[in-house]
């Protein structure tokens, strides 16, 4: 069986033995770079994001991804690769990736991607996984955070998935591999996937290759190496713009978006209103009512999830 | 900024070759009815009760979707038509008795193909989205996704979706020009639940349309599916969190915690006291909740407990303590004991003490 | 199926190994900590004196430093004794070190072995999950406790602290993450920045740009890690530092609110000598008070015990300032309690554990409130945000298990209950009036 073929080092850390009776998989990761919610504001007079002041990471869900993404190769060996789209600017947080444990990382980078929706957004996305998987032999598994802390969609991963043509998982919680009773499709092998769902969960049995977006709280992403970090700040990493991609110019960026944002503003949320309420019991508890019928949406209290 | 988009550089109103339709031949207001073996999301019925209010601005049918098993769909039908719908579209088949990504957005694309409606809205519940965002991609047209307010755009008759971004930190209106259907999933809990027409005031048509689907459609099995009657902490809408000002009395906040479809959560000072499970804890070690409401009674609030309750939408804190950091990073402060003020609150909001 | 379950018995086969001796562990093992592995004598003295051995119950796995030591020299994963997984637990308070008879420093081996327990897979068992967050928030954030960095200085919106400016500012006030962002520790800050404006010392912050100095990642073994991060900082020290410093010169303090912040700049910051002279605010404020730069006038009658921070008092040899500067506030009685010093027990918030849950029944801070409870003493103070966390929790508890009558309204305030107080606060109290400052936005108006 093939063992694990990326020339990249493991840094002090030990890989996993990996499973060769049923590895080892080739898994696409898609993080994107997003600046701390908190710290964005609306430039009231531009009426654009002022993203300039704020700190960035890696979008927490898509770290989440990534961490299953290693889990998965210690387990079954393989590939991690790194795929993201945005401006060159990402390019050290794919870094930091790498630094993780990801063994490559692509970056889809050009200015007619700029101002993509979800639309535009999972197509390019699509292509990117598919130009991969040109290159390298094949993917098996595409992997998503369960949604951005900028945009909160989640709709980029069964997006991607429907450009992609294979079936998909949302909120996979816990992933396995299995052998499949007829050998031929999916190499033999099906995915196991346990799902959140509200107020319980789903077990689902998927063939390969398919798309999960994984669920905020999966698993504690792992720090990166220290160790790998040097050579993570040396790493070569593959910039592919609209025309290495070959895309079609109408379906990318503004132009290939459905949407369009009609208006922004500050939603006044930084900080909490501080009201404080103050009165005879009966009072309060009127001003509190009234307070939690609001939040919650209904003049009810909200209703038991079905059992 | 996608705002500063024009007529000059979009792609002009004719809808792109992709696009199923186009906004000429759209015509009417539907909404996605979830069910699960014939109960109903709460959601669904929040949609009916705001789709109707924009279907009337348009002046087009509003149209309840219901897809299942047949014995599973009349029940809520008629619940639609009672509610608001002018119309319930019932697809009936055994491949839908449970909800697959592949069986129902195949389904769902046949029918919207065929129907051509206007607008088409789902709740944003994890399998709302999951359908919708693949929906979206095949019907390649535009979707707004976990939206906190609809409205109708006087001067065009758009859609016009309320989305929060960044952590609720900023707010943006969206709109779906050239595309359709103009998609949106909206959260749950934002609109109120409609009450029922008079028999009167409106009658509802309920038509099926069939649709092909074979096994080899559905890609991914469904092995088990258990649904809990709580949700967890983490996925509760409301958390009622205790602190050391309970003296360990959890029972009216587990009453207010029922009342409100919540969770019961502690501070660690309430855990340390062995007063409930460490389970309950909320904060730095303990778990970091997300609801639309946290309750705080009797907690002090140690930035190792705020940060359990930072992503929460609304935080109530009620403590004897003006002066407790709790009430700093709380929107509304109830200067009073915990127990004087939960039993009229209860009261207030309809609760029945038990047995009566 | 049969497949699936082929595998998984394969995979038990894998984990049921016989114990072998692995000399390339133990190669690493020596590495790691410096050859000091090889050392012990295997005597025990230090598991008799640790304290987790006093707060364990007789049915837990008890913890023993001796086990943890020769499992390493074994090559072993820690699993296979009965000590259970006690890499963690450490609070690294040197108190066995006192105790060696080989001068083992116990801490250097305990992070050393944290550190292959990154690494290696026969001990990753023992990393706690939850610490690669913290990691996280420290890379993001600038500080292990995940909160803002642009809500850094807001504790001291109203005190208008200036930047630190080398031409005229004469000390540079490092706040620390935990002083800035925790409320309780704020107050800390707060009181500081009172008595050195009192004192009439110019000086300044770094601001929102103020990095974390690496504590966390020290003392979860991240060694690899906090050398970026002295790197970073050092050079970020550097630039602030102005023109460099005539030889012979004096250097300018850098003074922190945390003992562990003083520690770090002054075991593991060797940049910064010969640029800034890392100081704790106990010793500098000492060395105002014997300077005659500051001095208290007003009587603050209270009786105070003093409990030694284990990074200022063992792991600095720092035991007197703090001490010299409450017997400089006329008024103060300070009582020892019989665990002084070299002997002090932990707070139990040191080696990472202010991020890893300790249930209360196995709390150090419980015993040592215990401990000055005995004296009569009205006031338990000390000098660093940790203990003070530690200790107030133990205050909590402590409430909570009085009585509903006594811990009801006053919440702990009742009789027997002592105050913790940090020195920066008796000494405020000392120069102002009896109430420490809190920070804006909680009593709007309330500063001086």
């Amino acid at each position: 069986m093939q063992r694990d073929q990326s020339p990249t080092p493991h840094g002090t850390r030990m890989p996993g033995a990996g499973h060769a009776a049923i590895g080892p998989l080739h898994i696409v990761v898609c993080i994107k770079a997003v600046p701390k919610p908190e710290e964005v504001r609306v430039n009231l007079e531009t009426r654009t994001l002022d993203r300039g002041s704020a700190r960035t990471e890696i979008n927490p869900a898509d770290q989440h991804a990534l961490e299953m993404a290693l889990a998965l190769r210690d387990r079954y060996g393989g590939r991690v690769s790194l795929l993201s789209m945005g401006p060159p600017l990402f390019i050290p947080y794919l870094r930091v990736g790498l630094a993780m444990g990801a063994d490559d990382a692509y970056l889809l980078s050009d200015r007619a991607f700029g101002g993509a929706d979800t639309l535009a957004t999972s197509y390019t996305l699509a292509k990117g996984v598919e130009r991969i998987g040109r290159e390298t032999g094949g993917y098996d598994l595409v992997l998503c955070g369960e949604e951005s802390s900028d945009g909160a969609t989640a709709q980029v991963p069964p997006g991607l998935a429907e450009w992609l043509g294979v079936p998909q998982a949302m909120y996979a919680g816990a992933v396995s591999l299995e052998a499949a009773r007829s050998g031929a499709a999916s190499n033999g092998r099906r995915l196991r996937v346990r799902r959140e769902i509200k107020g319980g969960h789903e077990v689902l049995r998927l063939p390969l290759p398919a798309v999960l977006s994984v669920a905020t709280g999966a698993n504690v992403p792992r720090f990166f190496d220290p160790a790998r970090r040097p050579w993570a700040a040396a790493a070569h990493v593959v910039v592919w713009d609209a025309a290495a991609l070959a895309v079609d110019p109408t379906l990318v960026g503004t132009f290939g978006s459905a949407t369009q944002v009609a208006a922004v503003e500050q939603a006044g949320r930084a900080e909490r209103r501080r009201v404080v309420i103050r009165g005879t019991p009966a009072e309060e508890a009127r001003a509190l009512a009234t307070v939690i019928r609001g939040v919650l949406g209904n003049g009810q209290a909200a209703p038991r999830s079905p059992s | 900024m996608t705002a500063a988009k024009t007529t000059t550089t979009a792609p002009g109103p004719e809808p792109l070759g992709l696009s199923a339709y186009g906004a000429g031949d759209a015509l009417g207001l539907w909404v996605w009815l979830e069910h699960h073996g014939g109960v109903l999301e709460n959601v669904g019925r929040e949609l009916l009760g705001k789709g109707r209010l924009l279907a009337d601005q348009l002046g087009a049918p509003l149209v309840g979707v219901l897809l299942g098993r047949r014995e599973d769909l009349l029940v809520p039908a008629a619940e639609a038509v009672a509610l608001a719908a002018d119309e319930v579209v019932l697809v009936a088949h055994p491949l839908l008795a449970q909800y697959t990504t592949d069986a129902y957005t195949k389904a769902f694309d046949r029918i919207v193909r065929a129907e051509k409606p206007a607008i088409l809205l789902l709740g944003a519940t994890p399998d709302g989205r999951d359908l919708a965002g693949r929906l979206a991609v095949r019907l390649y047209t535009g979707l707004t996704a976990d939206c906190t307010d609809l409205a109708i755009e006087p001067q065009t008759g758009l859609l016009l979706s309320r989305v929060a971004g960044f952590g609720g930190g900023i707010e943006a209106l969206i709109k779906c020009p050239w595309h359709r259907p103009q998609m949106a999933t909206v959260r749950p809990g934002v609109f109120a639940t409609p009450v029922p027409r008079p028999p009167a005031a409106g009658t509802g048509v309920i038509r099926e349309l069939a649709v092909t689907l074979t096994p080899t459609d559905v890609r991914v099995e469904v092995l088990e599916r258990a649904v809990l009657s709580g949700a967890g902490l983490g996925a509760a809408p409301a958390v009622v969190i205790g602190g050391g000002g309970t003296r360990g009395d959890f029972r009216l906040l587990g009453d207010l915690a029922e009342l409100l479809g919540g969770q019961v959560g502690a501070s660690r000072v309430a855990v340390d006291q062995g007063w409930i499970g460490r389970e309950r804890q909320i904060g730095q070690t303990g778990t970091v909740v997300r609801p639309k409401l946290a309750i705080a009674c009797g907690v002090s609030g140690a930035s190792q407990f705020t940060v359990g309750i930072d992503a929460a939408d609304t935080v109530i804190a009620i403590n004897t303590d003006a002066e407790a950091p709790i009430c700093e990073v709380a929107d509304y402060a109830v200067v009073d004991d915990l127990f004087r003020v939960l039993p009229p609150l209860l009261a207030e909001l309809g609760h029945r003490v038990k047995g009566s | 199926m049969a497949a699936v379950e082929e595998i998984a018995g394969t995979l038990q086969a894998q984990e049921v190994q016989p114990i072998v001796l692995d000399d390339s562990r133990w190669e690493k093992v020596l590495a790691a900590t410096g050859g000091w592995a090889a050392a012990c004598l295997q005597c025990g003295l230090c598991s008799g004196v640790c304290p987790w051995g006093r707060v364990r119950s007789p049915d837990a796995p008890p913890v023993s430093v001796r086990h943890m030591v020769r499992a390493a020299q074994l090559g072993l994963g820690f699993d296979a004794l009965p000590a259970g997984a006690p890499l963690w637990l450490c609070t690294t308070c040197r108190l066995c070190e006192v105790r060696c008879p080989r001068g083992v420093p116990v801490t250097e081996v305990v992070l050393g072995l944290r550190e292959l327990a990154w690494q290696e897979p026969w001990l990753s068992e023992q990393v706690p999950p939850e610490l690669a967050g913290v990691l996280w928030d420290v890379y993001w954030d600038g500080n292990p406790w995940g909160r803002p960095p642009s809500q850094r200085t807001v504790w001291a919106r109203d005190l208008d602290l200036p930047s630190y400016d080398p031409a005229s500012h004469e000390a540079l006030y490092y706040v620390g993450c935990t002083a800035a962002y925790d409320r309780r520790a704020q107050q800390i800050a707060r009181a500081l920045v009172h008595v050195l404006r009192a004192a009439g010392i110019a000086f300044g912050t770094l601001g929102e740009a103020e990095p974390c100095c690496g504590d966390a990642a020290h003392s979860f073994g991240q060694r690899g890690y906090l050398a970026e991060l002295v790197a970073a900082n050092t050079r970020l020290f550097r630039e602030r530092a102005g023109v460099p410093a005539e030889a012979g010169a004096a250097l300018t303090p850098l003074l922190t609110t945390s003992p562990h912040c003083y520690d770090m700049f002054e075991q593991h910051y060797p940049g910064l000598r010969g640029v800034f002279r890392p100081v704790h605010y106990t010793q500098y404020l000492a060395e105002l008070v014997e300077a005659g730069r500051l001095s208290f006038s007003a009587r603050l009658p209270l009786q105070v015990t003093f409990h030694d921070p284990c990074v200022l008092g063992r792991g600095n040899g720092e035991f007197e300032a703090p001490r010299r500067l409450l017997q400089a506030i006329p008024g103060v009685e300070l009582v020892e309690m019989a665990a002084n010093r070299a002997e002090a027990l932990c707070c139990g918030g040191g080696g990472g554990r202010m991020w890893l849950e300790t249930p209360a029944n196995e709390r150090f801070g419980q015993l040592r409130l215990a401990q000055a409870q005995v004296t009569g003493a009205s006031v338990l103070a000390t000098a660093c945000p940790y203990c003070v966390a530690c200790l107030d929790d133990a205050v909590k508890v402590d409430a909570g298990n009085r009585p509903a009558s006594a811990a009801g309204e006053d919440r702990g305030q009742g009789r027997a209950s002592m105050r913790v107080l940090d020195v920066a606060e008796i000494a405020w109290m000392a120069l102002s009036g009896p109430l420490p400052d809190t920070a804006p936005g909680i009593s709007p108006g309330g500063t001086p």
